[in-house]
């Protein structure tokens, strides 16, 4: 309890390291096992909002502010991506019918 | 801050293209549709033109904001190659996108439809990704750097998707996208690592922090380093370089040629570009070596990369993968460059990009100016007997084989010089003897590239290859081979040029004073025989 | 004592030191720099020529409009330059430099060296080149729109070449020079490549001459290494700066002159180098004239005379040059006089006058060879261009034998008495230009001591008697006597139709006959420089070609000077304490008599058993061959004295059992198991890496995030533990 109590007070700068570290393993291993493309984008994701916190941390660590500001530009560029993901996803699925990674292995030696 | 736009203008100008070509393209009248790549290309010429004749020049403006810059006159090199490189490329591309939709258009079988025609798009995206290139080049601070590299990527990744259609392409484009995402999260862990262990984005005053940290500590910050480390292996995805390489096969070989000429060269450089302003961050401490980890780090990529892009080029039969495969060769070649540091290495690694960049974009405008009904010439037996229909086309392949190989006396034989000499002037004999040794092993195919279609019996189908209708990548083989076999004269002039674009800021003011600036008396004495 | 040690050597023949500090580097000549462009820019036309298909004779002007411009350009450079010499920097090449000191630094620029032994050359190469291709438009008919192109893309190619070899101002650039013209020597030999006779003369030309070219790069080599410098004004000064020859150290300063001398050899075609000359008559006969007689064969004696000091300090190498020159004199007089191939016999004259040269060079008269390379460039070339002449007009027929009295024939007369002038020159008769230079050369064997000179100078005397006897007999065999003819076997087409029976020899028209008029003409008018005073030095005698090689480094040569001045040496005495005499008269005068003399010996045993009494020359051959004892002779000159069969087995046959052997060690031990061996690693690595490309999205992820990880992972911990001093 008392961990859960100082997190909520705001925390060490290692917890909120551990927290992105966590956010980056966990998009990680879901980039690389689960098959559905969409979840694999999201999964991505993921892994920024992992760099996001840690820059975030930092910032508040440090009293500087660009760390935020690059967060914003984080979020900007990973919006962006994500447009470009669901587009990309749609061509795909028209093509296909599915949304299987595995699906998609024309290109190999 | 106006000082900053000013600084900005050959970018302003490509962006300005850009939104030029999105409006045109959606335009009714075929005519103006098929303007576009000359709309790029003269965005491109403008642009490189404004950069050499006004931007890059010594003024109070620059004076005031290059201190705030690693390398502020870098732009001045950078900007002028993506702008000459790009027009190649334009060459190259044009006429590439919605060949079949435009060709039912103008026989009348669809009415045209701004919702369905992608060359717009296209050409809005070529334009972004090199302006991204051109911005790379005068990253101050990591946020720049990141969007600067991301607006070099992101469009790429479309420009394979829509290059044509096709499964294998949108195939390309998917891995493309994917694996680049996953990349970009790994070199933005860096770059927070970085941030967290000096507390600032600006790479002078990591630079400063860094230098701080080593003076109190005696070595560098491990945060700092394990930052710099990663945030290098990401960007290695830009240059295609091990472990991050594999995605490279594949994407080049889905893409359409014009496109794969393209994914050769821009996101390259761009990263290439990227990793010496990063690498600036560790001072390259008082012996002009990085840090040992990073070294390590350098060589292990380097003979990795060079190694395995070979050894994937050996047992290839198709030949754009095994283009993309030497591509990454040609990356841990650069790798020797970034190793060799400041000076005579980032000099060669400036005119290896030249080098690189014109003959890749020519050896695939081969296979962009052939077609066989409709598709792309797959194999490269497919070439064989080439001279006999098409002699200028194999003649071009050869030189710009020969020059990617390393044939003297191209200009990719003194670019490979150039940086084999940086290599063993910083004490790097091991790695520049296992690049000597694998640019024999590379003889092996691009030997193969230039003898098959000079001399190799043609296939009974030989006949069926034809040329494609535009005359572009004609043109941009004829230029590029041309350049290849004239702009050696001009060597010791690149080499000039090039030390001046790597002048360090605070260097910078003592330029005119005394004429002769120290990095650069450094490199000539590296570098004596290709100084006149 | 500070004399330096060239002008001790110097002082031996009486001569002062090129002024080194006088020679400077002018930049406001830079237009010189066209005169080698211009055949550049030739061989581009010659090259659109080819490429645009173009069945005119544009080539032909282009080259001969290119190639006058460059002469007159020469002549320019002739009156505008300052003696003793100027470098005329064109463009920066090489300037390396790895730390101070003398062996550290490396330089050769594309630079000319202009003084008068330079522009000597460049005024008779570019002079005879123009005359030359113009000769050529019009013999060269038959190949229009076929090899027309490419034979004036070699020619220019030839020019450029030799240009950059004489203008040059350091050895790196004359050796690219020597290169081109051996170069340029093989494409044109080897012009009609459909003729197997002709391809293996060009090939044998190259390999025989790349003999010779070890040399040369060898002795660049070792000069550099001993000197410190290539460049000829750093080079002499070198010279200079040193007081005596001890103060080289090594054997290197022994060996250089050896190697430069096989280079001479090998490209002036002396023994044992000269088998390539004759057979190189394979080529078209406008080639043979410029190149293989007047100027590419020259160039031997140029690097001779170029680097005449560096001869002077190894006495014993002039006395081999000297020797060495004198036998191919004699041997290949001996063998000309044995031929029947006009052209044949003309290439064997030119072999021995071209030993005449390098015994000049031998018996210290620079100014001889020069004098000898000049008149000769003109006469042979008048010899060799009324033999295409010949050639050309009767369909290939160059058998003495079978040609007779053109002399008579209507179109035939201004190739017969040019080639009387020709001949004249070439046998030395009284007041011709070939009569002086000879005698220049003649009477210095008798006039320098030397082991054996005076020998030598009779076994030159006996020679140029041989020469007049084989030159006229070719003369009063082809053009005297009665009219009767053979065609040779090359009909042309427009001939094709008439078949043997009634065949009509085709004579020159204008272009032929006007070049052979102006270089006859040029031939006697070679004469008078002997007549002329001399500008430079009122003390030695020989008139203009004496002036030109006056200003250059080959002035140690000049045999005026050494007698106006106390010669003292021990070495290479020049005009010793009593002088030598013959028959009891200075020899410069005995040789007008005793070669004048020995030349009409020559002309009335020809005259005599080739036009006079024809059969006799048959019936002694008949009789000498009936004479066991003597029966050897005739037929060893016929057989060139074997020299070709001697290559065979003492060169050939032994090279082709060891190239065999190699074959066998190249195909079974390092094919079979090393090269086969090496290229599989790679591939099967390939193969072994191959299933990792499994194509899927993931599979590219894991490997690209392990190898990320693992990277990351170990470098970390080596940061962590401080591994990195023992990696490292």
């Amino acid at each position: 309890m008392t961990m859960v109590a100082t997190a909520m007070a705001g925390g060490s700068l290692a917890q909120y390291l551990i927290i992105s570290g966590v956010l980056m393993s966990i998009g990680l291993a879901g980039f690389l096992t689960r098959r559905n493309l969409i979840v694999m984008f999201l999964c991505t994701e993921l892994m920024f909002q992992g760099v996001v916190i840690a820059m975030v941390a930092f910032s508040r660590w440090h009293w500087e502010v660009s760390g935020q500001v690059f967060v914003i530009f984080i979020l900007t560029v990973a919006a962006a991506e994500a447009a470009l993901a669901l587009a990309l996803v749609v061509l795909l699925y028209r093509r296909r019918d599915t949304l299987d990674a595995e699906a998609w292995t024309e290109l190999r030696e | 801050m106006i000082d900053r736009l000013w600084f900005l203008m050959p970018e302003l100008i490509v962006l300005g293209g850009a939104v030029l070509c999105a409006i045109l393209g959606v335009s009714r009248k075929v005519g103006v549709r098929n303007l576009l790549p000359v709309f790029a290309g003269w965005t491109l010429i403008i642009a490189g033109v404004v950069a050499w004749l006004f931007v890059y020049v010594p003024s109070t403006e620059l004076a005031a904001v290059a201190t705030e810059v690693p390398l502020p006159w870098l732009g001045r090199w950078v900007v002028i190659m993506s702008a000459v490189v790009g027009l190649m490329l334009v060459f190259v591309q044009a006429g590439l996108v919605d060949r079949v939709y435009e060709a039912a258009v103008a026989a009348g079988r669809v009415a045209f439809d701004p919702l369905r025609t992608t060359r717009g798009e296209y050409w809005v995206f070529f334009l972004l990704s090199v302006g991204g290139l051109m911005l790379t080049s005068g990253a101050s601070d990591l946020v720049w750097l990141f969007l600067a590299l991301e607006l070099t990527s992101l469009p790429t990744y479309v420009m394979v998707a829509i290059g044509r259609v096709d499964r294998r392409s949108q195939e390309a484009g998917m891995k493309y996208f994917f694996l680049g995402a996953l990349a970009s999260a790994v070199f933005l862990y860096g770059f927070a690592m970085l941030y967290g262990a000096t507390g600032t984005m600006s790479l002078v005053d990591i630079r400063t922090v860094l230098a701080e940290q080593v003076a109190e500590t005696g070595s560098m910050n491990p945060l700092a380093t394990i930052g710099l480390m990663v945030a290098v292996l990401g960007i290695a995805f830009k240059l295609a370089a091990a472990p991050l390489h594999l995605y490279a096969a594949d994407v080049y070989e889905g893409a359409a040629a014009p496109v794969t000429a393209f994914l050769g060269f821009v996101p390259k450089a761009a990263g290439v570009i990227a990793l010496m302003l990063l690498l600036s961050v560790t001072g390259w401490q008082e012996d002009g070596q990085l840090p040992q980890v990073l070294v390590i780090l350098l060589w292990v990529m380097a003979v990795l990369t060079m190694t395995l892009g070979n050894i994937g080029a050996l047992l290839q039969t198709r030949i754009k993968r095994m283009l993309a495969y030497s591509s990454i060769a040609h990356s841990g070649y650069l790798l020797i460059g970034i190793l060799a540091g400041p000076g005579a290495g980032y000099t060669a690694v400036l005119i290896y990009l030249v080098a690189y960049g014109l003959s890749n974009t020519a050896t695939f405008s081969v296979l962009a100016g052939l077609r066989r009904s409709g598709q792309e010439v797959e194999f490269l037996d497919d070439l064989a007997g080439l001279r006999e229909r098409h002699p200028i086309m194999a003649w071009g392949m050869a030189i710009s084989a020969g020059s990617l190989l390393g044939f003297p006396p191209l200009l990719g034989f003194w670019a490979k010089l150039l940086l084999f000499m940086a290599g063993i002037a910083s004490g790097q004999l091991v790695l520049v003897i296992i690049a000597g040794v694998n640019s024999a092993i590379s003889a092996w195919y691009y030997l193969k590239i230039m003898a098959i279609p000079l001399v190799g019996t043609p296939k009974s189908d030989a006949a069926s290859i034809e040329r494609v209708d535009v005359p572009g990548a004609r043109f941009a083989l004829v230029l590029i081979s041309g350049a290849l076999l004239v702009m050696p004269v001009a060597l010791s002039d690149m080499i000039a040029d090039a030390e001046a674009a790597l002048r360090e800021p605070d260097k910078m003011q003592t330029v005119d004073e005394d004429s002769g600036h120290a990095g650069g008396s450094a490199i000539k004495q590296e570098q004596p025989s290709l100084q006149s | 004592m500070t004399v330096s040690m060239l002008n001790i050597l110097q002082s031996a023949v009486g001569v002062p030191a090129v002024p080194m500090d006088q020679v400077v580097v002018a930049t406001d000549l830079r237009w010189a720099g066209i005169i080698l462009l211009l055949p550049l820019l030739s061989l581009l036309l010659c090259g659109l020529c080819a490429a645009m298909r173009v069945k005119s004779k544009l080539p032909a002007w282009c080259t001969v409009a290119c190639l006058a411009g460059s002469f007159v350009l020469s002549v320019l450079l002739y009156v505008n330059y300052n003696p003793p010499g100027e470098v005329i920097p064109l463009l920066s090449w090489m300037n390396l430099s790895w730390g101070d000191g003398a062996l550290n630094s490396f330089s050769a620029n594309f630079a000319l060296y202009i003084d008068s032994l330079s522009l000597l050359w460049i005024m008779f190469v570019t002079g005879l080149g123009t005359l030359i291709a113009y000769y050529a438009s019009e013999y060269m008919e038959p190949d229009l729109g076929k090899g027309y192109a490419r034979f004036f893309a070699g020619v220019s190619v030839f020019l450029f070449a030799m240009l950059a070899l004489v203008l040059s101002d350091n050895l790196v650039m004359l050796y690219l020079g020597w290169e081109g013209v051996g170069f340029a020597s093989y494409w044109l030999i080897g012009y009609y490549y459909t003729r197997p006779a002709a391809v293996a003369a060009a090939k044998k030309a190259f390999i025989v001459n790349r003999i010779g070219d070890l040399g040369l790069a060898l002795a660049v080599y070792l000069i550099w290494t001993t000197f410190g410098t290539v460049q000829y004004d750093e080079l002499m000064t070198v010279l200079e700066s040193h007081s005596w020859r001890a103060e080289f150290e090594g054997w290197t300063i022994s060996a250089i002159p050896f190697l430069l001398m096989l280079a001479a050899f090998g490209k002036s075609a002396q023994l044992p180098l000269y088998v390539w000359l004759p057979d190189a008559m394979e080529g078209p006969t406008p080639v043979s004239a410029l190149i293989h007689a007047a100027t590419m064969v020259t160039a031997g004696i140029y690097l001779v005379a170029r680097t005449y000091p560096l001869f002077l300090l190894e006495p014993v190498s002039l006395h081999v040059v000297a020797w060495v020159g004198g036998l191919t004199a004699l041997l290949a007089a001996t063998i000309g006089m044995a031929q029947y191939d006009i052209k044949r016999i003309m290439a064997y004259s030119t072999v021995s006058q071209l030993g005449y040269m390098f015994l000049g060079l031998g018996v210290l008269t620079t100014y001889g060879a020069a004098y000898h390379v000049f008149t000769h460039a003109f006469f042979k070339a008048v010899l060799f261009l009324t033999c295409g002449a010949i050639m050309h007009g009767f369909a290939g027929q160059l058998d003495l034998r079978k040609l007779s009295g053109l002399r008579h024939m209507k179109g035939w007369r201004i190739t017969s008495w040019t080639m009387l002038i020709g001949c004249l020159c070439l046998a030395g008769f009284p007041l011709t230009s070939g009569y002086f230079s000879k005698d220049a050369i003649l009477a210095e064997a008798f006039v320098t001591q030397g082991p054996g000179f005076e020998i030598l100078g009779w076994i030159a005397i006996l020679t140029a008697g041989l020469t007049a006897y084989y030159t006229f007999r070719v003369w009063f065999r082809v053009c005297a006597g009665p009219v009767s003819y053979e065609p040779g076997d090359e009909l042309h087409d427009d001939h094709g139709d008439h078949g043997h029976g009634d065949f009509h020899p085709h004579a020159p028209r204008f272009a032929i006959n006007s070049v052979l008029v102006v270089i006859a003409v040029g031939a006697l008018v070679a004469a008078t420089p002997y007549f002329m005073s001399n500008k430079a030095d009122a003390n030695i005698a020989g008139g203009w070609v004496a002036d030109m090689v006056h200003d250059s480094t080959a002035r140690a040569g000049l045999p005026g000077l050494a007698e106006s001045q106390h010669p003292h040496s021990e070495e290479v005495s020049h005009g010793a304490h009593e002088h030598p005499t013959l028959f009891g008269m200075d020899p410069h005068k005995a040789m007008y008599f005793v070669s004048g003399a020995v030349g009409l010996i020559g002309i009335l045993l020809a005259a005599y058993l080739h036009l006079w009494k024809r059969k006799s020359a048959d019936a002694l051959r008949g009789w000498l061959l009936a004479r066991g004892w003597i029966a050897w002779l005739p037929r060893a000159m016929e057989r060139k004295w074997y020299v070709d069969e001697l290559y065979h087995a003492l060169v050939r046959a032994p090279l082709w059992i060891l190239g065999h052997i190699c074959y066998a060690f190249d195909r079974f031990i390092i094919d079979a198991v090393i090269v086969d061996g090496t290229a599989r690693v790679p591939r099967l690595i390939a193969r072994w890496l191959q299933p990792l490309q499994s194509g899927a999205v993931q599979s590219h992820a894991v490997v690209m995030i392990g190898g990320v990880g693992i990277i990351v992972l170990l470098l970390a911990l080596c940061l962590r533990f401080e591994w990195l001093g023992v990696v490292l």
